[in-house]
């Protein structure tokens, strides 16, 4: 009960930027697993089902990216009572700045890393789509939490 | 001479305590910046742009080097 009081009110404090960062991990996340788990048979599937999984899945991670932040937003209002309003100023924007360096960094590199394994390994046309839509989540979570540790 | 590292400190927290005890929200309203901004500039983990460091010297009614000044 007091783990769960305290739990509320780290929710109820926690600054908006770093609630909505958060429900912007949980919902890349979800929609990561969910296409992990529904790519499982990949090797066996056509690109035009493994594409459709793909674009399912980015679509489900805006979705639930939109639903989560809403929902944190309105469970912190219900907490604290108060209505807080998201301001972007300067400092948010060098945060922002930092995060997109490191995102395009990650997602660079994993870009020529794929090319080179598609070309020089005989890596498969799927694998190849499948690894480039992954890089670009893993970049995406990353970047999301270096503004959390910027954010903190 | 130039070359050395410069600290930036600032007397927000103190200005802030003479102008009527005002709070790190009202600044932020002042000046258009979130109170998480206000917040690390206090704590001097953030250095403001020229603008912001304007804004905050002007919501004081006071000179920049009243409120931003060079530790040596």
């Amino acid at each position: 009960m007091v783990y769960f009081t305290f739990k509320r009110i780290k929710l109820g404090l926690m600054n908006i930027k770093i609630r909505n960062t958060l429900g912007e991990i949980t919902g890349a996340s979800i929609a990561m697993i969910w296409m992990a788990y529904n790519l499982t048979e990949a090797s066996k599937m056509t690109i035009e089902s493994v594409s459709k999984v793909l674009a399912q899945g980015i679509g489900i991670s805006i979705i639930l990216i939109i639903a989560l932040t809403i929902a944190l937003n309105i469970l912190s209002s219900i907490i604290t009572g108060q209505y807080e309003e998201d301001i972007d100023d300067e400092r948010d924007k060098i945060f922002e700045l930092y995060a997109l360096q490191v995102s395009s960094a990650i997602f660079g590199i994993s870009l020529v890393i794929t090319l080179v394994l598609l070309g020089w390994f005989n890596l498969t046309i799927i694998s190849a789509l499948i690894a480039i839509t992954f890089s670009g989540f893993i970049a995406s979570i990353v970047s999301l939490f270096l503004k959390v540790y910027l954010y903190r | 001479m130039f070359k050395k590292k410069i600290y930036i400190e600032n007397a927000v927290r103190k200005l802030r305590f003479n102008s009527d005890e005002m709070t790190q929200q009202q600044l932020a309203e002042l000046v258009g910046v979130s109170r998480q901004t206000v917040v690390a500039i206090e704590k001097y983990k953030y250095t403001p742009s020229l603008d912001l460091a304007f804004k905050i010297a002007l919501a004081f009614d006071r000179e920049i080097q009243e409120v931003f000044f060079i530790n040596k």
